[in-house]
């Protein structure tokens, strides 16, 4: 047969084009592994900016004023990470999605937390697989990739972490402690429904326990407060000035007396990136 | 989580669970003509030259039956999702490029390219994207021709076949030029290769033995020949 290669030049063509090949699958991992970093990178700040906007010290605006005003400022700044994504659209387009799906997952993850935590802040519910889809698509709709179901669940299971942290540090705030319960209502939903999903998702295991780890926290926090409220027969109103004179007139500043709350309740055990929260 | 949200990812799930459950059906099928010809081809060790071509005429059909499978395969699995799956066939898919790239060789000598090889095991070019033989599967299966190679190039001698291990040695020597082109990363594809220069040990060891004891014909007589 003519095409069986029998000299060394032939055989040494064809590793020729394999180098090519494996070289431009390389080369394109690598780009594709960066893009996803710096997705990481600014769904990171996207969380922050959003905790840091719930926290800020302004005692007189209503409390879903403010958390529009942080869906607001996350909203502009989720806008960079999805033309991250939409530069991407390129190296990952037809078969090529699923060779690199594994390296763009990480980013993918972190993104559907950060756009996830901004949704449950304007609309209160967990945001759809299809409004992912859409907020990863182009002005016609069109997808730049399909959305794993693996990466989509996963990523909304990190939510709960940072739900857990503002619940937390909202709970010396005037309406804190039903903010706090209605997210304890909200996280244990999300326990409930994601346990039927776990036997078919791998990693969702591992994060079920953070989750339950972070649901427990926001629930003694609940306790302590309805144990020691119980001391005072006030209604809630009252219970909040008092608290609020007692914050302000101890000289701390409020925001950095509530991050540091936040993080001495906040950490969770082998989550060092997370830790960091300046 | 809103019902119809749950409801949609429970679609999509058990979508991939049924479908999970078909490609594995018949990669257990896969798994077992590729055993077949692994046992079958085995037995080069133990078959003198003249009879190589009968051997090679039973292994034929059994590697013509990959057609069947490649072909469900391809018909199974979504449009651009090959490389989602791919995972769950491929060891059983380099075994079975590995028994047609050693066919090839004991027939003529001479390397089966890519191309041909997917040929052989049926895998047409318009599966591009559901099911194709990629670079990595190919090398590994030349990978693992050249551990057999070096197997045949001691049981040969024991057979008494002495022009085998000259043979084998210029051809696995070609390949690893070949290899020595590739940039490699630190990957499993990696360590076979990095595990190639003890199989072209031994291959050196046999020719140098029989050389030594002047039992091959002269190397410019083989090159007449």
């Amino acid at each position: 047969m003519s095409t069986v290669l029998h000299s060394r030049g032939s055989i040494l063509g064809a590793f020729d084009h394999f180098r090519d090949e494996l070289d431009d699958f390389h080369d394109r991992r690598e780009r594709l592994i960066k893009s996803s970093r710096d997705v990481t990178n600014l769904s990171k700040k996207v969380i922050f900016l959003i905790h840091r906007s719930l926290t800020e010290s302004n005692n007189q605006s209503d409390d879903g004023e403010t958390s529009l005003r942080a869906v607001s400022r996350a909203k502009h700044k989720l806008k960079e990470i999805q033309d991250l994504f939409a530069a991407m659209r390129e190296e990952v387009a037809g078969d090529r999605f699923w060779r690199y799906q594994r390296n763009v997952s990480p980013g993918l993850q972190e993104y559907i937390e950060a756009l996830s935590f901004a949704h449950y802040l304007e609309c209160q519910t967990l945001i759809s697989y299809a409004e992912v889809q859409r907020s990863l698509s182009d002005a016609g709709g069109v997808p730049y990739f399909p959305l794993p179901l693996d990466d989509y669940l996963l990523g909304l299971s990190d939510l709960t972490g940072e739900l857990m942290r503002y619940a937390i540090s909202s709970i010396s705030r005037r309406g804190g402690r039903s903010k706090a319960n209605e997210v304890c209502r909200f996280v244990r939903g999300c326990k409930a429904d994601f346990e039927g999903l776990t036997p078919y998702v791998r990693e969702l295991r591992k994060k079920q326990q953070v989750t339950t780890q972070s649901l427990e926290k926001i629930e003694d926090v609940a306790y302590a407060i309805a144990v020691r409220s119980s001391e005072y027969d006030l209604p809630a109103e009252l219970l909040d000035d008092i608290v609020e004179r007692t914050v302000s007139g101890a000289g701390f500043r409020t925001g950095e007396d509530e991050r540091d709350r936040g993080r001495r309740g906040g950490r969770r055990s082998g989550e060092d990136e997370d830790g960091d929260y300046d | 989580m809103d019902p119809q949200n749950l409801d949609y990812i429970n679609q999509l799930l058990d979508k991939d669970v049924e479908l999970r459950e078909k490609i594995k059906d018949q990669v257990t099928d896969f798994d077992k003509k590729t055993r077949t010809l692994t046992g079958l081809l085995n037995r080069i060790h133990s078959t003198p030259p003249n009879q190589v071509p009968e051997l090679i005429a039973t292994v034929t059909p059994v590697l013509d039956s990959c057609k069947e499978t490649t072909a469900a395969l391809a018909e199974l699995i979504p449009p651009n999702q090959f490389w989602r799956w791919k995972d769950m066939w491929s060891v059983s898919l380099r075994n079975a490029v590995f028994a047609a790239v050693l066919v090839e060789y004991l027939r003529s000598g001479g390397l089966l390219p890519l191309p041909q090889a997917a040929e052989a095991l049926g895998i047409k070019d318009e599966w591009q994207d559901r099911l194709t033989l990629s670079a990595e599967d190919y090398l590994h299966a030349l990978i693992s021709m050249v551990n057999e190679l070096s197997r045949l190039a001691v049981n040969s001698v024991t057979m008494g076949d002495y022009e085998q291990p000259l043979k084998i040695s210029t051809f696995v020597k070609d390949l690893f030029a070949g290899f020595a082109l590739l940039n490699l990363k630190n990957d499993t594809l990696r360590r076979r290769y990095d595990s190639l220069k003890y199989d072209i040990k031994k291959i050196e060891e046999v020719v140098y033995d029989v050389s030594l004891r002047k039992l091959a014909p002269a190397q410019s007589e083989q090159a007449l020949a």
